[in-house]
Parts: structure tokens; C-alpha cells; sequence
């Protein structure tokens, strides 16, 4: 998968530049090709380069393929959508597809009496564009850039002022987006970041309008088509962020200027300290680990976590790491808690020797520098966290995260690893109910998300986009069993996934993925338990490869084996029987499916 | 060969890569088969990008083989 990314390239494209990394596209037979239908009322010309260049930049191993639709039927384009799926839609809307006399090609009349009926056409065709954009999005996701250009000189007022009937029709446009982007698979271009790349007044190209239909010009095209493509490759976000205290969270050392001395407020001049706290918590809110890595007295740091004027408050942060020991061991046993990944975290300290220590520990983490006395520089910073942790809708698996995390600790033995459980005793007194859900809707996007973000216990690292998984799941002998967990504590949410196919009682698992927070709690055993029961499956095999880091999943199959696992490693139900251990859940079966479906397979 | 000759052929080989270096200096609508109204547009859009030229409307019928944009190019002298 994609990783996140916030910085833009830095410079436009030039046309003959997209054009070679364009023509550069491997064969179309490559496995993953990658299928991006372009509907736009213009002549798509050099969109249509831009967008497969930079889709090519963005993922060179895969053929990319860019499906477009006819001149000045935007409409029609969209409603072919509808039959086709691909891994997305991109729409990019102008003025003159709302109402043809809001563009230069057309001579429909720009007179006064006339201004009030084009917003009214223009609200008109929303109305028809968003059922249009829904219904899309049951299919494939759909990427939305509303209007970038600007209007044409036909309202009365001049250019420096805004007529009733433009704002009227800004705000019909605006709730387009609105109602699109309320839509979990649709994602609408930011308008801050397109002006933030590409200035207004350099965007419009009127001769090629006139000569060819394309309207914009190479620069605003190439930024724009950048903006779509990454929306279209959704990169995941990071997970975690590890953050230093003095000086950054707050101004001020908590161990010589006292606890009720740090500050992040107006009066002293550090409020961009409490931006940063700000930001920090909602993060957190929306299923990002948030810990701390700091070099001081645990009780003076205790004491400042304990004032209630704190933006950032103790139930956001997991865990603190305060010590006087190195900060690369205080990152290390934030890492440990989390069980993440370093590559999908970033830690900010405002000290570059502290930073250059964890870099050197740690290389794989986004090591970066709080510009503590630079309030324009922390501003910077906030917007960077934003483009690296934001996600287009948080779940309530996202909300619950944390405060899971945070639960499994205080349960947890000080030596639980990945491989280890919880003792019997434990997992009893936990109360630990599993619900296990054999469905077949791709549509579930938690489900996709935990295919595609799971590295550790994960079969063979395959990961879907959406539109493969779509199709994979649409084989007739496909099946899909989640599994999600609470206890005592709280819910887990969704925590594992399992996929594959069967056929005469066979049962191939080719996805088998589950969060690090339910490792130990022999949900994995519970899952094995109910594909068997499910299928009547005197065996199962497995679709595993080793990838640099399942290696959870490798000590898994391992223990169920009795031998290391290869590829189609085939685990018996009398060899499941044998090794299973008490599983003290309480569990609930949902099954959706129809046994017609399954009609080839051995109840 | 030219230096504007030489560039022009970059930007031939941009828009036709399917061509090779020897039929580019000879390429026109008839000789190719991709030269189609949006092939003229996207050529004409790369040769005011890499000569920094702008190519007024009324030129643009002018521009119908790799000669003729040569021609035109070295007319403008802005090269």
C-alpha cells in the first residue's frame, strides 16, 4: 500500500514529461492493473496524461489505465460508471457542466434576466450529479473535484465584488460537496489544498478552451491531476505519534519551572503549544495512538498532567514513556505498547540531537522537529499532521482504539508478546464475547482496512484494492467470515478477517488477517473453529507466504502445524482438534449466506 | 542537426512515441496514423511549453508536418 503523504511534488509536470511517464506504463497484462474512470464535461486531453502520469508516479508496478467518457456528456459518462467497476471514478467538474452559458463555448445569452434561470439549471444538474455520484459509489469509490475555474463576466456586478446570484450559485455547489463527501466512498478535492498549489488566476486557459475544449492550463492540469491521483491511491495514515513534552507539548521544563509554570495559552505566549495539544487530542478522538516520549521525572510530569487547563488530557495519551533513560528506549517501549510498526509513526521532539538519537534507533520512524519558537513553523506542523493522520471517515472501530489499547495493557502480563495469551483465568474473567459474521459484502470497508493495514499476523501480505476485493468476493465459492470482540473492558470492534474459497469441502484461506490488538485472546483459534464447523471441512489449507514482518502469523501456524508452514500449508480438523485450546468466549454466529451458494460443499 | 531541430524531435517523440527518429522528421497527418485532432492540440501545447512560444490561432492550420513546424519555429525566431 501507498504510505502517507502530505508535500506536494515539487513543481509541476511539464506536458512532454507527463506524456513520457505516461507512454512508460507497463503492459496491460501486468497483475494489478489499475482501471480510474475520468468523467469530465471537457475534452479531457491533457487531464487524462496528467492523471496516468501521476498515477504511474505513484504506483510504477502497475499498468494503469485511464477509461474516459464522451466530450460534454458528463452525465452519460457517470452513468456508465455505474455498470463498469474499476478501482475508482474520478469527476472533475466546471462551471459550463452545471449550465453550458457558464462556459465559453456556448452563446446561450449572459443577459441580467437570464442569471437567476442558469443558477437555477445549475442547481438543477447538482441535484441530478449527486444521485448520479451516489449510485457510482456503490460501485467503485468516486474522487469529486468541484469547480476550479473561474466564472465568466456574466453577472452584473465587476470582478471585485460578488453578485446574490454567484454566491447563490457557489453555495448549490457547496452543498454538493457536502452531501457527496457525507458519502463513506466518496472523496472531494480539498479546496484549501488546490489553491494552496495552484494560484486562480493562472488556471483558466481560454485559447485552448476556444481551440481544443480543454480549459485548463498545463500547470493547474498537472497539480490537479496530482491531487486526484492521490485521492484515487487513498494512502493509509500513519498510526501513531509519539511526542516530546517540554518545549513541545507545552513552553516551559516541567522540572525547573514547576508543573503549574509550563504553559500553552495566550497570556504567555505560547498558544501555538496548545494548537499542537489540540490537534494532538483529536487525533486520539479519531483512532491515533498519541504517546510520550520525554526525559523527565515521572511525578512532576504526573503533576501536570493532573491541572485541569491541559488541552491534551492523560485519557488521550498511552502510554508515557518518562524516564531518565535515552529516548530512543523511551520510543522503543511506546512501539512495544502500541505493537506497531515504527514506519507508520512519527515522533516529534523539539531537540535535533533527541531526534537524530531515535532516527538512529529507529530509522524507519518519521523523525521531526518541533519549531518551538517559531509559531508560523508549529502552524506548518499542524497542517503535515493533519495531511499524515487524517482519514476521510472515522469509524467506530477508530474511536474505541485507544481506549482498547489502554484496556489490553491493564490486563496484560509485563512480558505478553505477540505469540504468548492471556492465561485461561484471564480471559474468563475478561468475559470475552466474539461475534462471527460469514458475510459477502465487499462493501465492508473495516474489513478491507484490516486486510490492507495489517502486517503482522497477516497469511501472505496480499492486499486489494477496492475493486479487486469486490471481485473477489464475487466468486461463487468465495467466502468471508469478521470477527469482532468486546469484553468487560469494551469492544475491540472488527479485529480479524478471513477469506478465501471452497469447493467440495475444501477449504482454501487466502486472506487470514487479524489487529494486534486481539493478539493472545485465542481469537484466531475461534475463527479456525467456526470455518471448520461452518463447511464441514475435513481440512483446511492456508495461502501462506513469510513477508518481512508476519512473523505472528508464522509462530501461528506453526503451533497448530507442529512444522513450520509453506505455501497451501493444510491443517487437519483432527490436528485442529488436538491442539485448540480452551476457548472460554462466548460466541455468537451471524451467517447471511444462502446454502445454495455453498451448494458444492459438504455440510 | 539543429539545436531547434534537435528539440523539435524531443517533442515529436513526446506526443509520437511510437515513432522513430527517422520518421519524425518526415511525420505529418498523412504519414501517421495517431496525428488526429487531439494529437495537434497536445503538440501544440508542447511546443509553446518547450519553446516558449505562443502560437496564435490563426497559425495553428500551419503546423501540419514536422517541416512546417520547423519552419515555423525557425520564422519566430524565438528559438
Amino acid at each position: 500500500m501507498a504510505t502517507p503523504d502530505s508535500d506536494p511534488a515539487p513543481g509541476p509536470l511539464t506536458l512532454a514529461e507527463a506524456l513520457r511517464i505516461a507512454a512508460a506504463n507497463p503492459p496491460a497484462s501486468t497483475a494489478g492493473a489499475m482501471h480510474v474512470a475520468l468523467a469530465c464535461g471537457f475534452t479531457p486531453l491533457h487531464l487524462h496524461t496528467f492523471l496516468c502520469a501521476q498515477l504511474r508516479l505513484r504506483r510504477p508496478e502497475r499498468h494503469v489505465r485511464i477509461i474516459g467518457g464522451l466530450y460534454d456528456d458528463l452525465p452519460g459518462t457517470l452513468e456508465r460508471c455505474l455498470r463498469e467497476r474499476v478501482d475508482a471514478v474520478v469527476l472533475v467538474l466546471e462551471w459550463a457542466d452545471l449550465d453550458p452559458r457558464l462556459g465559453v463555448r456556448r452563446l446561450g445569452g449572459w443577459s441580467p434576466s437570464l442569471a437567476g434561470e442558469i443558477v437555477e439549471h445549475a442547481a438543477e444538474t447538482l441535484t441530478r450529479l449527486e444521485r448520479l455520484v451516489r449510485g457510482a459509489a456503490a460501485a467503485s469509490p468516486v474522487v469529486v473535484s468541484l469547480p476550479t475555474l473561474p466564472l465568466p463576466p456574466l453577472f452584473s456586478t465587476p470582478g471585485w465584488l460578488s453578485s446574490a446570484h454567484e454566491l447563490q450559485l457557489r453555495a448549490h455547489v457547496s452543498a454538493f460537496g457536502a452531501a457527496a463527501a457525507s458519502h463513506a466512498r466518496v472523496r472531494v478535492i480539498g479546496t484549501q489544498a488546490i489553491e494552496a498549489v495552484s494560484p486562480a488566476a493562472d488556471r483558466f486557459d481560454v485559447k485552448s478552451m476556444l481551440f481544443s475544449g480543454f480549459p485548463y492550463r498545463t500547470a493547474h492540469a498537472s497539480r490537479l491531476a496530482e491531487l486526484l491521483a492521490r485521492a484515487v491511491d487513498n494512502p493509509l495514515p500513519k498510526k501513531g505519534l509519539i511526542t516530546d513534552l517540554d518545549h513541545t507539548l507545552w513552553r516551559g521544563i516541567a522540572g525547573e519551572d514547576g508543573p503549574a509554570h509550563v504553559s500553552w495559552d495566550l497570556e504567555h505566549q505560547s498558544q501555538a503549544h496548545g494548537l499542537y495539544q489540540q490537534l494532538l487530542r483529536a487525533l486520539s478522538e479519531e483512532g491515533v495512538f498519541v504517546g510520550v516520549a520525554s526525559k523527565n521525572d515521572p511525578a512532576v510530569v504526573d503533576e501536570v498532567f493532573a491541572r485541569d487547563d491541559l488541552v491534551l488530557t492523560r485519557e488521550h495519551v498511552f502510554p508515557l514513556a518518562v524516564s531518565w533513560g535515552s529516548k530512543a528506549q523511551a520510543v522503543s517501549r511506546v512501539l512495544e505498547a502500541w505493537n506497531v510498526h515504527a514506519d507508520s509513526v512519527m515522533f516529534v521532539d523539539d531537540s535535533p540531537i533527541e531526534l537524530a538519537e531515535v532516527a538512529a534507533a529507529h530509522p524507519a520512524i518519521d523523525c521531526v522537529l518541533f519549531p518551538a519558537h517559531d509559531p508560523r513553523g508549529i502552524y506548518d506542523l499542524l497542517l503535515r499532521l493533519r495531511d499524515l493522520f487524517g482519514r476521510a471517515v472515522v469509524s467506530e472501530d477508530d474511536r474505541i482504539r485507544v481506549a482498547s489499547l489502554r484496556h489490553r495493557d491493564a490486563e496484560a502480563p509485563a512480558s505478553l508478546d505477540a505469540t504468548d495469551g492471556y492465561s485461561e483465568a484471564v480471559l474468563e474473567r475478561a468475559q470475552a464475547e466474539l461475534t462471527l459474521d460469514f458475510h459477502l459484502d465487499a462493501g465492508d470497508a473495516r474489513a478491507l482496512e484490516l486486510v490492507n493495514k495489517t502486517n503482522q499476523f497477516n497469511l501472505n501480505g496480499r492486499r486489494y484494492t477496492e475493486r479487486e476485493w469486490a471481485e473477489h468476493l464475487s466468486d461463487r465459492r468465495a467466502f468471508l467470515l469478521t470477527a469482532s470482540y468486546r469484553d468487560r473492558f469494551g469492544p475491540l470492534g472488527k479485529v480479524a478477517v478471513l477469506a478465501g474459497r471452497v469447493e467440495d469441502a475444501n477449504v482454501h484461506v487466502d486472506t487470514w488477517v487479524m489487529s494486534c490488538r486481539a493478539f493472545a485472546r485465542r481469537i484466531e483459534h475461534q475463527c479456525l473453529k467456526a470455518l471448520i464447523g461452518r463447511f464441514a471441512a475435513p481440512a483446511i489449507t492456508f495461502g501462506y507466504r513469510e513477508t518481512p514482518r508476519n512473523g505472528p502469523m508464522t509462530q501461528t501456524l506453526r503451533d497448530l502445524l507442529g512444522e513450520a508452514p509453506e505455501g497451501n500449508a493444510a491443517l487437519t480438523a483432527e490436528r485442529f482438534a488436538s491442539v485448540c485450546p480452551s476457548l472460554p468466549h462466548r460466541v455468537t454466529v451471524k451467517d447471511e449466506r444462502s446454502d445454495e451458494r455453498y451448494a458444492g460443499a459438504a455440510r | 542537426m539543429s539545436d531547434t531541430q534537435a528539440r523539435l524531435v524531443k517533442v515529436f517523440g513526446a506526443v509520437f512515441p511510437e515513432l522513430a527518429e527517422g520518421e519524425i522528421l518526415h511525420a505529418s497527418p498523412e504519414s501517421v496514423a495517431g496525428w488526429d485532432s487531439l494529437a495537434s492540440a497536445t503538440l501544440l501545447t508542447v511546443l509553446e511549453e518547450e519553446f516558449g512560444v505562443d502560437v496564435a490561432a490563426e497559425d495553428v492550420d500551419e503546423l501540419v508536418s514536422f517541416e512546417r513546424v520547423l519552419e515555423y519555429l525557425r520564422r519566430r525566431s524565438a528559438v
